[in-house]
């Protein structure tokens, strides 16, 4: 009898702990290879810069806003974004954009832009830049 | 007493009686009838129909399932049941007659709904087999357990949805992920994770239900 809740308990802590851990994995990843990211049309959160020779573009019949991104090892994508310009879009020094790659483009649900901080200390400034 | 014989005495009387399947039909119909009418010549979108349709499965399992004890209670046979036959073995013969139950009501909503909704096109149903599959005996599991305890409470009929909405929340939070890949088309190797959670959930409901039930039923 008592080796049944011995033997019960540790399957249930065993599974449990194996469950929070996969829970915690399956959300929404971060990546920051857009060779990945183009190759899967799961829902990710796409980290890069702005291609600033391309510029942007805003449609504003449509809607959408349209940019080019590109990651560290200097792959491009082309992002459409169903909203109107963020703030201080131009001043990022990284984008992260959550969507999905689907038929050649980047089809972003939401953008959350990286600026250099207004709050730093003037020496720390001068030297991060 | 075995647990065999326990759920053919359920089933007989549940065919006698009809309780659980009235209701969960009644259910079914008039949920769905609802969503019907109430989207009109509306287009949804494929995520919000997937969603739906498991919001129907678990206010159906809501309805349905609560009746595995209560019954008994009722007819004032607990203290017999008690008698002759161990708390695994009684458990065992509600759980197979539950799951019977939950599989049976959601073929019927599954098969409703992709007849009904234009919406509800699923890409990679192999994937969606295995997570309809994986949940129902979640489902079943849970609510056997939930049913266990609620039997001898005053309000029994607002207390089950109370007690099974954090315990069923994990499931319905990946089941619906899952359906949404399902409907995405993504493979096996992208949703596996989800799959294993599904797994893990109901090794762990079915273990603890199994410790739980000892407890609840000798009180």
């Amino acid at each position: 009898m008592k080796n049944k809740y011995i033997f019960g308990g540790v399957i249930v802590v065993v599974f449990l702990g194996m469950m929070i851990y996969l829970f915690t994995k399956s959300n929404i990843q971060y990546e920051s290879d857009f060779g990945k990211v183009m190759s899967t049309e799961r829902t990710i959160k796409a980290t890069g810069s702005w291609v600033k020779e391309k510029s942007y573009e805003i449609n504003k019949s449509e809607r959408t806003f349209v940019f080019y991104m590109k990651d560290a090892t200097g792959h491009e994508m082309k992002v459409i974004y169903a909203g109107t310009i963020p703030n201080n879009f131009e001043a990022a020094k990284s984008i992260v954009v959550t969507g999905q790659y689907k038929n050649g483009n980047f089809h972003a649900k939401d953008i959350l832009t990286k600026c250099p901080s207004k709050y730093q200390d003037k020496q720390s400034a001068a030297a991060s830049s | 007493m075995s647990a065999y014989a326990l759920f053919k005495k359920d089933l007989a009387s549940e065919l006698r009686m009809r309780y659980a399947i009235n209701s969960l039909i009644m259910f079914i119909v008039v949920t769905i009838s609802v969503i019907l009418f109430s989207i009109g010549n509306e287009k949804i979108s494929d995520f919000l129909s997937g969603g739906l349709f498991w919001v129907v499965i678990f206010f159906s399992a809501m309805s349905g399932l609560s009746r595995a004890f209560v019954s008994e209670e009722e007819r004032g046979t607990t203290l017999t049941l008690q008698l002759i036959a161990s708390p695994t073995t009684i458990f065992s013969g509600k759980l197979f007659f539950n799951l019977i139950l939950v599989f049976a009501m959601n073929i019927v909503v599954a098969l409703l709904y992709s007849a009904l909704f234009d919406a509800f096109v699923l890409k990679n149903l192999p994937l969606f087999l295995y997570a309809f599959v994986l949940g129902n005996i979640g489902i079943a599991i849970a609510s056997t357990l939930i049913a266990s305890i609620i039997a001898k409470a005053s309000s029994k009929g607002t207390l089950y949805p109370v007690l099974s909405f954090p315990i069923l929340l994990p499931l319905m939070l990946t089941l619906i992920d899952l359906t949404k890949q399902a409907m995405d088309g993504t493979t096996f190797e992208t949703s596996y994770i989800e799959l294993a959670v599904l797994g893990c959930y109901d090794v762990v409901m079915i273990a603890a239900s199994f410790l739980l039930f000892d407890f609840i039923w000798k009180d």
